[in-house]
């Protein structure tokens, strides 16, 4: 500690070491390596996907796993109704659900998060409207309120992202706006107000990086909630395009030959799965290390 | 011992624990015994091991702690590993945050019933039971406050109900663990008239673990000085108190700010106690590291108590010979200050006393005028020829409880009226009164983080609310605030040297780095911090490094006038003289104003020149320190000097009820904030 250098003494990045004390945490490995696994996948999924996941092979349709009786072998997971390999579009169907993840759970955050620190640190009206609009939001179901979105907006990733930030900026708000007005009561941040800070250096200097571990665990939940939207919004035909490969939509060819090929069904199912619980048991790590309650403060 | 069969007996009982693999001696061959009818104190500072001792009879230890030596015999047999029946029973608790021990959603009377029931009284008989034990410990109307729930009660009326409940089993023993440290003075005074009021009625044994010698030393006929998980030193109260032969436990004396006598500096036991890590390391003596007699002997063989003087056993080798005479006259000298032995005010600076002592003469027959609110006149008196630093006149502060759903106001407290005095640039004035008087309501309008309903602040005597608004530019220019709890005011993400010199960040005040690190070299120089704290975060240092952290960090741009809100009550004896030293210290090296907030009269009375006396939002005495403390004119002001444990131990402690409890029933039927 001591032959740091002095500049850092006066540096920021706190944040990073008390991740760096999060990954000692076996939840945090165990999830960090699952959704390291998946978006390895996802990237590398022209390269090891053993067939074009688009190709249709009309002549073998339907065909069991390589490893049972009629099973062959350039299919190592059998094919769907219209003879496409399971496997290859299990591989690619993760890009579209990384994709979707990340970016509907980063917009949602920072949506979210910026309204919260606003009411939060505000309080007063500002808070009062956020807080009833949060209110009002989330009494509308989210599942109809994602499928208007998506009839209004049309497919796309672009929109099936929007929709769902859309609908789930609501859970960070609610979530980071209660630790704001924690954070915010803690003389320090009294004192930086003293101090002459403006509000914006405060909230920015101040509050802001005593939440950040907070939005980030939640994060990571919203990724797995965001995978388990979109495949449900591509079972429905209203995600991405017919062209895209979705795990939502493979549930959904599935769904009418399931008893004469039940792998077709069972390995977009596992897929989605082992992502979310990766995503779940990270974002359960996470918030065990860097809660400050739960955590002992040695850093 | 002469005295009757021990009730409770501790016999060589040591506790281990198994902290990263290594076995440590948290309590280390602890030898106590509390006869019937007897109070013994445990005294001694945050990690001693004293509420330790309290689980250990509750057999409520943490796990991996377990007794390895020794027993606990309770009316002469071990204790059984389950207590079962005999607590709440034979063994009663009195805990140390009264709020937190009662249930929250029931009222006082079910809580009340319940336990009753428990005990096996006829349910005919509970009622007028509870009635009759609630009005024993002096609360007024029982049949209404059956019906109130723990948060519609001060924290001083929750502590007498658990009292109520602790004796309603009529038990062997109650072990009462810090009863009074979460109260102020007065509740403090009168919680402890009760309780040693049912102690007597009942002949109950009571051990009672205090931080405060001083209040050990009149309410208990023995008492045990802990240290580092050992008894130090064990024997009569007023003998330990007079006359203190370990090293620790006059260290302990002496570091208490004085009520009478000459000011002096306090003689601050430096460091801290060892952590429970350190202590397996240490083979001798455990408090040789801070002793200021210590020999190379103490830190190598471990000593047993022995008697040093009649009934008073010592572990320590040194104490007894040559240190016994120094103990003998100091405490004769301490104790009977009286008007003889006149303060030392001035300390070599131009502003003394009486230039801003208020009207002295006639006052004692002015009692009746309890109020602050006819005008400037009555408290600042005499021509002043600076414009002063800060001056309050006739301000108003009125917190208005939040709109409910319909938008109607529910109500509205009124935490400041009519408040009006001056502080001159240099001068140390000191706010004290109970907790609720308003006192902290005073230094947030001083920093304009509140804006006052009426009246004026001014600063420089110019306005500082003149039409601004909530300011938003930080603090009137020359003022800073030290915060009561350096846990809440240090952001735990930065590190010392960028908390110190957080106002370098700021437009006003910006420095190019190296700049900044030089001044925060300084200011934990200045603050007696070791210079490797400049890396660590808040969450490493120890409550007083924290304190110390929390004053650096308001000298970085050195400020004119310091507003300090009960930076010291949270702190520990030893260390409080040490923060209590420093900021004398930079008071007169910086030439800085002071404005100290406390509850503590000794401690305002160490620090401040002239005192302000707060009273449910009044000020209702303003004076020359001397003068409040030799001389005081209202009849609040004395109580509250009443209700401090005073030094000599023969003087009579805790004052009758009717001293105290006229004002704290007033205070009781005024509606909870």
């Amino acid at each position: 500690m001591n032959d740091m250098s002095p500049a850092l003494w006066l540096s920021r990045g706190t944040a990073l070491a008390q991740f760096r004390a999060a990954s000692d945490s076996r939840e945090v490995r165990i999830g960090a390596v699952i959704v390291g696994a998946v978006a390895l996948i996802a990237v590398l999924a022209p390269w090891i996907a053993p067939n074009d996941p688009q190709n249709q092979d009309l002549l073998s349709t339907l065909l069991p796993p390589a490893w049972s009786s009629g099973g062959d072998a350039r299919y190592p997971l059998g094919t769907d109704s219209l003879g496409r390999c399971v496997l290859s579009r299990t591989l690619f169907g993760a890009r579209i659900a990384l994709t979707v993840a990340l970016c509907a759970a980063v917009g949602a955050a920072v949506a979210g998060s910026v309204l919260a620190l606003i009411a939060g640190y505000a309080g007063g009206r500002v808070d009062w409207l956020v807080s009833r609009a949060v209110d009002a939001w989330m009494a509308f179901p989210p599942v109809v309120l994602s499928l208007l979105l998506m009839v209004g907006l049309g497919t796309g990733v672009f929109n099936v992202v929007l929709s769902i930030v859309l609908v789930d900026w609501t859970r960070f708000c609610r979530v980071v706006r209660a630790e704001v007005l924690v954070v915010r009561r803690r003389d320090y941040v009294a004192a930086a107000r003293l101090l002459g800070f403006t509000h914006f250096q405060i909230v920015l200097r101040e509050v802001l990086p005593a939440v950040v571990p907070l939005i980030i665990t939640l994060v990571s939940l919203e990724m797995g909630i965001a995978v388990i939207v979109e495949a449900t919004l591509s079972f429905v035909g209203l995600s991405v395009p017919a062209s895209a490969v979705a795990w939502g939509m493979m549930i959904a060819d599935a769904r009418s030959t399931m008893h004469e090929a039940v792998w077709g069904m069972a390995a977009p199912v596992l897929a989605i799965f082992i992502t979310v619980m990766g995503f779940n048991v990270l974002g359960d790590g996470l918030r065990q290390s860097t809660d400050p309650r739960l955590r002992n403060v040695r850093a | 011992m002469s005295a009757p069969e021990p009730i409770l007996h501790l016999d060589r009982m040591t506790l281990t624990a198994r902290i990263g693999g290594a076995a440590v001696e948290v309590l280390r061959d602890i030898c106590l015994a509390v006869p019937g009818g007897r109070i013994v104190g445990l005294v001694g500072e945050s990690g001693a091991g004293k509420s330790m001792i309290g689980k250990v009879i509750a057999g409520l230890q943490p796990p991996g702690f377990d007794v390895t030596g020794g027993q606990v015999l309770f009316r002469g047999r071990p204790l059984p590993g389950s207590r079962g029946d005999l607590l709440g029973r034979d063994i009663a608790f009195i805990p140390q945050d009264p709020l937190s021990a009662l249930n929250p959603v029931l009222t006082i009377g079910q809580q009340f019933d319940e336990h009753l029931a428990r005990l096996g009284t006829a349910r005919a008989a509970r009622r007028s039971a509870m009635l009759s034990a609630l009005g024993r410990v002096g609360l007024v109307d029982p049949q209404a406050l059956c019906r109130r729930y723990p948060h519609q009660l001060s924290g001083g009326q929750c502590q007498r109900v658990l009292i109520a409940l602790a004796f309603a089993s009529r038990p062997g023993l109650v072990v009462a663990d810090e009863p009074t440290s979460a109260l102020d003075v007065v509740s403090q005074a009168l919680i402890m008239r009760v309780l040693a009021g049912e102690q007597r009625s009942y002949g109950t044994a009571v051990l009672l673990i205090t931080h405060d010698l001083r209040l050990a030393a009149h309410v208990c006929d023995e008492v045990a000085v802990m240290y580092a998980g050992e008894v130090v030193e064990q024997g009569p109260a007023d003998a330990v108190l007079r006359r203190p032969l370990h090293p620790y436990t006059r260290g302990l004396r002496d570091a208490m700010p004085p009520l009478h006598g000459p000011r002096r500096a306090l003689p601050a036991i430096g460091e801290f106690m060892p952590g429970l890590q350190a202590l397996a390391q240490i083979s001798g003596c455990r408090y040789a590291a801070r002793c200021p007699v210590r020999s190379p002997e103490c830190v190598r063989s471990r000593l047993a108590l022995r008697e040093r003087a009649p009934r008073q056993f010592v572990r320590c080798g040194v104490a007894c010979s040559e240190t016994v005479q120094a103990g003998v006259s100091d405490a004769g000298g301490g104790a009977h200050g009286g008007p003889t032995g006149r303060p030392d005010w001035d300390g070599g600076r131009t502003s003394g006393p009486d230039r801003n002592g208020g009207p002295k003469s006639g006052a004692d027959g002015n009692g009746g005028r309890t109020s602050g609110a006819d005008g400037n006149g009555v408290f600042t008196s005499g021509p002043h020829q600076a414009v002063p630093l800060l001056e309050f006149r006739d301000v108003d502060l009125c917190y208005e409880s939040p709109r409910g759903l319909l938008g109607r106001r529910r109500g509205a407290v009124q935490a400041v009226r009519a408040a009006s005095f001056r502080v001159d640039p240099g001068e140390s004035v000191g706010i004290v009164g109970e907790s609720g008087s308003g006192k902290s309501s005073i230094a947030r309008l001083a920093l304009g983080l509140e804006l006052p309903t009426a009246g004026r602040v001014l600063v420089d005597g110019a306005d500082l609310h003149l039409g601004a608004g909530r300011t938003s530019a930080g603090a009137p220019s020359g003022l800073r605030i030290v915060f009561q709890d350096p846990q809440s005011a240090l952001n735990p993400r930065r590190r010392v040297a960028r908390l110190v010199t957080q106002i370098m960040e700021a437009p006003d005040h910006r420095r190019p780095l190296p700049d900044r690190l030089a001044r925060a070299l300084e200011l934990l120089q200045q603050t007696g911090l070791p210079a490797d704290c400049m890396s660590r975060y808040p969450s490493q240092l120890s409550g007083g490094q924290r304190q110390r952290v929390n004053i650096a960090r308001a000298l970085c741009v050195t400020p004119r006038l310091l507003v300090a809100d009960e930076i010291v009550s949270g702190l520990d004896v030893s260390v409080q003289s040490q923060i209590l030293n420093l900021l004398d210290r930079l008071r007169r090296s910086l030439g800085l104003a002071l404005l100290f907030i406390s509850h503590d009269l000794s401690v305002v009375r160490y620090l401040c020149e002239r005192v302000l006396v707060m009273h449910r939002g009044r000020i209702v005495e303003s004076a020359s320190t001397e003068d409040v403390f030799l001389r005081p004119r209202e009849p609040y002001t004395r109580m509250l000097i009443g209700a401090l444990p005073p030094e000599d131990p023969d003087q009579q402690w805790p004052p009758a009820a009717d001293a105290i409890a006229a004002d704290a029933v007033a205070a009781a039927a005024a509606p909870a904030g």
